[in-house]
Formats: structure tokens, sequence, C-alpha cells
């Protein structure tokens, strides 16, 4: 039971980073932009944190910046594909390498010395309860923070107008402009608020999960977010679903390893249940009853 | 006869005899004899001796002129050397040690010059190598397992250069290797955590089932084994080298089973970390670092750990090449294996800091009752170990049988010390670690 328990507190801090990148990167291909650049956008998001919350000793305002870091970076890319409508696949490639590039670099003086952590903030009387006080209610704020995003994220975009918007402008955008709603505005209100979600993601790794900075300290957790976003069918409820079992494998795989249970082939399996999803939603039927976005990766050009 | 015509030839006759005497007197002086000088050459000589002190002097002159030339031609005259890494030297781990090392020998030596490559994949080395030798670096180091095949071709295709491959068995009459071996340590590592646990239960975050981690996880629970038999280890393999969140994942695996100390072999501070973050939130986690100093990123938590030193090997092998010793025709037998001895590799989570202070009265106050050195406290026993495997003749190794493997085997028999190959292919694991080794890799 205790052994549960703790495993359990290990699954839901492993997920919380994959959790926040995936709400992000829903929001940006809902309205319609495809997010290959989610590894760059998370490292910047990381290392600025990391260097925010050295200098100033605050490790929440760490997280503050994170956030505009990567939202500002995300709206340089919208500024390419969505303005100039470059290719999103190249442009989303450029973006991660450019975000692993100017890390190192930012990091350059922050390696080897230790930050201010994001402490863990029990939640008054709910985490005295037994067995779910301590699994769910003793976490830091980021845990609590993803936890209750997810079911913002989830109601906005499919109980609101706002979402409605988001949506329509994934999935035809033509139409939703004849509507009346600013594509462009909606692609960088998306893009900024993926971004900033992949950049707290980021920070959650280097001020809580790990917490240090070291150059390639994503290691490929942005690829992870890629593929989640597709695995959830692009709904939030969905992506907390994804990256839990995600980070269930993760944690259980060392659990796992005494009896013989080979690592390489669990680190495999959220990969080839992305597989079978694109595999499942490649049928037209299936992708328009789950609403996977039209459009997504289809620049937008006015027809006048 | 007339008086005056013989008184005249008496007169002519005495004169005669008295020229005549003189004339052979002095003719018998002056003839030259066997064995004598005459003093006119003694003269002669005299000036010549004068004659040849002056040259002398004025060589002498000269053979201080070029000899000060000599000395000017040996300062200006530059050793060039490339480092070539397979990771960043930012990692903090085994690629930020070799450059450490680096900037430490390119700072001491006036005539050296440095330059670096990282992140070069094994691929990519090569190449390097190729770009390095045009632009006339004498000295090329190669520092990761992989890069060992690559290097042999480079070393074969440039005589003229020096090559050394870090950690690698395969040398060329120009190609040298070195190593800097940890065991020794990781052995008085597991002496404290073995003292130290609680639960009886030791973690061990493990990069990848390779010989070299294989040698530092036994070196480490036999360690354990002397001072606490009862204590298993626990191995979790994170299949990589560098990824602190698989590396997260694994250590709070170990503590999530009942680990109470956890040691590593990954390019990481992140099971320091946890260790820290754990033990301030109330549960006592003892960790060793590895490789870089660690103390800062969990002063409650870091107990010891292990430092490296290349420069002490840099140094050496660049000297020799400086004065000629190692040239491209000797290096065929030159491989450096070098731990305490040579000072290589120091013990500790901080240079100067072989144990963190906090944790010096808790080791002290272990006593245990040891076959060769009777009752003894367990700090006492590391310095004691340290200090045999520190001499000129290394009295102590770990690995000294009789070591048995997990089936129950002897491996090492009794009295016999495991020799250089039995520790460079390691495959078994010794009989106090509790998990199995994975059978067909990954």
């Amino acid at each position: 039971m205790e052994l549960w328990l703790a495993v359990g507190r290990s699954v839901i801090k492993a997920s919380t980073p994959l959790l926040l990148g995936t709400l992000g990167g829903i929001y940006i291909e809902r309205s319609g932009v495809l997010n290959l650049g989610a590894e760059g956008l998370m490292i910047v998001g990381a290392v600025t944190g990391f260097v925010v919350a050295v200098n100033t000793g605050n490790p929440a305002l760490g997280v503050l910046a994170a956030a505009l870091a990567s939202m500002m970076l995300a709206l340089v890319y919208g500024v390419f594909v969505v303005t100039l409508r470059a290719n999103q696949v190249v442009s989303g490639l450029a973006l991660t390498m450019f975000g692993l590039g100017i890390s190192s670099l930012m990091g350059k003086e922050y390696v080897g010395i230790p930050a201010p952590h994001l402490p863990p903030v029990p939640i008054p009387i709910l985490s005295r309860a037994p067995i779910v006080g301590r699994l769910l209610f003793s976490h830091d704020p980021l845990v609590y923070t993803s936890l209750i995003l997810t079911i913002l994220l989830w109601f906005i975009l499919y109980k609101t107008r706002v979402g409605m918007a988001v949506r329509a402008v994934g999935e035809a955008p033509a139409a939703a402009d004849a509507m009346g709603v600013n594509v462009y505005r909606v692609r960088y209100a998306c893009l900024a608020l993926g971004g900033a979600l992949i950049g707290v993601a980021g920070a959650y790794l280097s001020l809580s999960y790990i917490p240090a900075w070291t150059e390639g300290l994503t290691a490929g957790r942005g690829w992870v977010v890629v593929a989640l976003t597709v695995f959830s069918m692009w709904d939030p409820l969905r992506a907390l679903l994804g990256a839990y079992l995600y980070g269930g494998v993760e944690v259980l795989q060392y659990h796992l390893q005494p009896y013989g249970v080979p690592p390489a082939l669990l680190s495999t399996l959220p990969y080839l249940a992305t597989i079978a999803v694109l595999c499942v939603i490649s049928r037209e039927a299936v992708r328009k009853r789950i609403g996977a976005p039209a459009a997504l990766g289809k620049p937008y050009t006015r027809e006048v | 006869m007339a008086p005056e015509t013989s008184r005249s030839i008496a007169t002519f006759l005495i004169i005669g005899i008295v020229i005549g005497a003189v004339i052979g007197v002095a003719a018998g002086y002056f003839m030259p004899r066997p064995g004598m000088v005459p003093l006119s050459k003694l003269e002669e000589l005299r000036s010549q001796v004068d004659a040849l002190r002056s040259e002398l002097e004025a060589k002498g002159q000269e053979i201080a002129q070029l000899q000060a030339k000599i000395q000017q031609l040996e300062e200006g005259r530059k050793i060039k050397a490339a480092f070539i890494y397979v990771g960043p030297i930012l990692d903090y781990g085994w690629t930020h040690a070799h450059d450490v090392a680096r900037r430490i020998v390119d700072a001491e030596f006036d005539w050296l010059e440095t330059a670096y490559a990282e992140r070069v994949s094994e691929a990519d080395v090569a190449r390097y190598i190729d770009r390095f030798v045009q632009e006339g670096y004498d000295v090329i180091f190669t520092t990761s397992f992989g890069f060992m095949d690559p290097t042999l071709e480079a070393a074969k295709k440039y005589p003229n250069v020096i090559f050394f491959h870090c950690s690698g068995y395969k040398r060329w009459k120009n190609m040298g290797t070195y190593f800097a071996e940890f065991y020794q340590l990781y052995y008085l590592n597991g002496l404290m955590a073995g003292a130290l646990t609680k639960t009886n239960k030791i973690g061990y975050v493990a990069a990848y089932p390779i010989p070299e981690v294989i040698r530092h996880i036994n070196a480490f629970a036999l360690g354990i084994k002397e001072v606490n038999p009862d204590a298993k280890v626990y191995v979790k393999w994170i299949y990589a080298w560098y990824d602190p969140v698989k590396a997260r994942e694994a250590a709070e695996a170990l503590i999530n089973e009942g680990c109470d100390v956890l040691a590593f072999t990954e390019d990481s501070p992140t099971v320091v970390e946890v260790g820290e973050q754990y033990t301030k939130e109330g549960k006592q986690i003892y960790t060793f670092s590895h490789y870089s100093p660690m103390l800062k990123y969990g002063p409650d938590t870091v107990v010891s750990g292990q430092l490296v030193h290349w420069e002490v090997i840099y140094r050496d092998i660049l000297v020799k090449i400086y004065t000629g010793v190692y040239n491209t025709t000797n290096l065929e037998n030159v491989d450096y294996w070098w731990m305490l001895r040579e000072g290589a590799v120091e013990l500790g989570c901080d240079f100067g800091v072989p144990i963190n202070p906090k944790f010096v009265d808790e080791l002290k106050a272990k006593v245990i009752d040891h076959p060769e050195f009777g009752r003894i406290s367990v700090y006492d026993l590391v310095f004691k170990r340290l200090k045999q495997m520190s001499e000129p003749t290394v009295v102590f190794d770990p690995f000294t049988g009789p070591i048995r493997d997990q089936e129950g085997n002897i491996r090492i028999p009794a009295g016999m010390r495991a020799d250089h190959d039995t520790l460079w292919t390691m495959d078994w694991f010794v009989d106090n670690v509790a998990t199995p080794l994975p059978t067909g890799g990954g």
C-alpha cells in the first residue's frame, strides 16, 4: 500500500509537465497550427525559468518568466506560419533547433549551480485526508494548476463561444472568417496561450522535477508532447488520460525492471499508441466524429 | 828557427784553443738534446696556449648563445592539442570533467595550445580529426568509447600525429589509451553506504549494463558487504548516459521501494537533487555524488562521492610528448589506468571534502568488528582503506577473493586479486546485489 501510494505520487509528478505541454499543444493545433516546435518552446521555458529563479531567488517569478519567454517565441513562430504563411513543418523543426541552441547559450553560466525549488504546498484540510491527501493534495502548485487547467481548458474549448471560435478556425478557417471570426487573431492567441503552457512545463522540469539546469534538459519531452497531442485527439480531458498513461509507464518501468520487462519496449508504448491513433483517425468518418482540426498545418489566406 | 816565429805560433795555438773551446762550449750548450725544449719554443707554446684559451672563451660564449637560442626556440615551440568530446561541455558530468582538465593544463604550460570540439557524434569524429590535423594539431585526444575505431583509423592515416583515446583498448604506434578508474572510490562509498542504511536496501541508478558500470556497482556492493552483510543493492537501469527525467524516475522508484541510500553512474546531478528533496521533506536519504562535485546540490543528503582529476593524466601525457619521451613510434603499449595511487581520482563530494561533515559523527559512531583491523569505526576504516590504496605499493584491492556471483559461483578465488582483464570484461554481479542483470540487452 505504502509502495503504491508512493508510486502514485511519482506518477502524478512525472505526468504534470507532459499534461501542461499537451494542453498547450492542443490549443495551438486546435486553431490549425502544427506544433512541431514544442521541444524548443519547452527547453526555452526551462532555461528562462531557471535563470530568473536563480537571479531573483523566487521560483514563482521563474515560472512566470518561462511562460512569457515561450509565449514570445511562439508568437515569433506565429509571424512566420500565420502571417508569412511559411511551411509549418519546416518552421516548427527550425523552432525546435533554435530553442535547443539558444537555451544552451542562455544557460552557459548556470550549469552546476542549484536553484530555489518550487516548494510543495499541501492544501489545508484536504492534505490530511487518508491516502488521497498524500496522493493528490501535497504537491507543488503547478500540479494543482495543471489539473485545474485541464478542466478549465476543456470547458472553454467545448462550452464557450471562444472555444467554438478556436475550433472553427482549425476546422474551416474560411467559414469562420465569413462568420466574422478573425482567423489570424485566434491563431496568435492560441499560440500565445499554448507557448506559455509549454514554457511552464519546461519550468516545472528545471525548477521542480529535476530541479537543475544542464544542457538538453528536456531530453525529448517536447516530442512526447507532440505525440500526446495527437494521442489525446485534441481533447484536454483525453490529454489528462494520455499524460498520466505515459507518466505511469515512465515510472512503472523502473518498478517492473526486476521482473524482466524490457524498459525500451515500455518506452516505445506512447509512440505506438500515437501511431495507432493516427491510423484510426485517418478514416474520414472517425475524423469528423472526434473533431480533428481539418485545417491543421494549412496556412490561411483570406480570399478577397 | 827565429824565436819570434815560434812565439807567434804559440800565440796562434793559444788563441785557436781558446776560440775552439769557446765555440765548443757554446755549440755544446746550444746543441738541441733529446727531451729538452729550447727556450725560444717555450714562448711560442705560451702564446699558443694563450691563443687557445681566448679561442675557448670565444667558443664558450658561442655555446651560451646557442643554448639561449635553443631555449628560446623551445619556449617558442608550441604543442597544439585538440580534444574531441562526445557530449556538451556543460553536461556537468563526463565531458565537463574533461574540459575542466583541458583548461587546467592549458593554463599551466606556456608551450601548450588547446582546442576542443563538443557534441561530436561517432559518425562525425573522423571529419573532426581531419580538420584538426589540417590545422596543424600535434596531439588529438578523443574522449568517448565509441570514438575508438575512427581514432585508430586516423592514427594509421596520419602517422605523424599523436593520438590518445580515452576508455578504449585499441592502440597503435602513434595511439595510446588512458582512463581514470573509479572502482576503489565506489568501494569506499560502499563502506559508508553499508554503515548508514537503516532499511538495508541500497539503491543504484545506472546508465547501461556494460562492464564499466557493472564493475562500479560490484565495487560499491563489496564495500557495503564489508561493513553490513545484510544490506542488499537494488539497481535500476535508465538506458541513457544523460536523461535527468529518467534518472529522477529511477531514483524515486528506488526510494518508493524502500531504499534509503542512493548511488549512481549517469551524467547528471539528478539523483542528489532527489535525495535532497526527500531529506528536506523529512525522509533522510543518503546519496553519493558522481564525477563532478555535487555537495552544493545536496548539502543534507550527499555523504561522499567520486571525483576525477583528468588533468593529472593529461599533464603527464603532454609533458612526456613535449620532452620527447612519447613520439609517434612508441605508443603501442602506453595505457594509463590511473586510480588513487596516481592521484587521478579523489574520494569526496567536493574537492577537498572526502566526507560531508554532516555525516562524520554518524560514521564515527558506527563501530564494527573487522577481520583485519579489529574493532574500528567505519569512518576510520574508510581512511585506512583509502591510505592502503593510495600508497606507492597498493596493499589492498576491493576485488580480492573470495568473491561470489549472484548464483553463488566463486568468480575470484580466495587470496587472488582480479586482474585488468577480469575487471575490464566484468559481466556478473556480486552476491549482495539483489537485482538480476538484464538478459539480452535492453
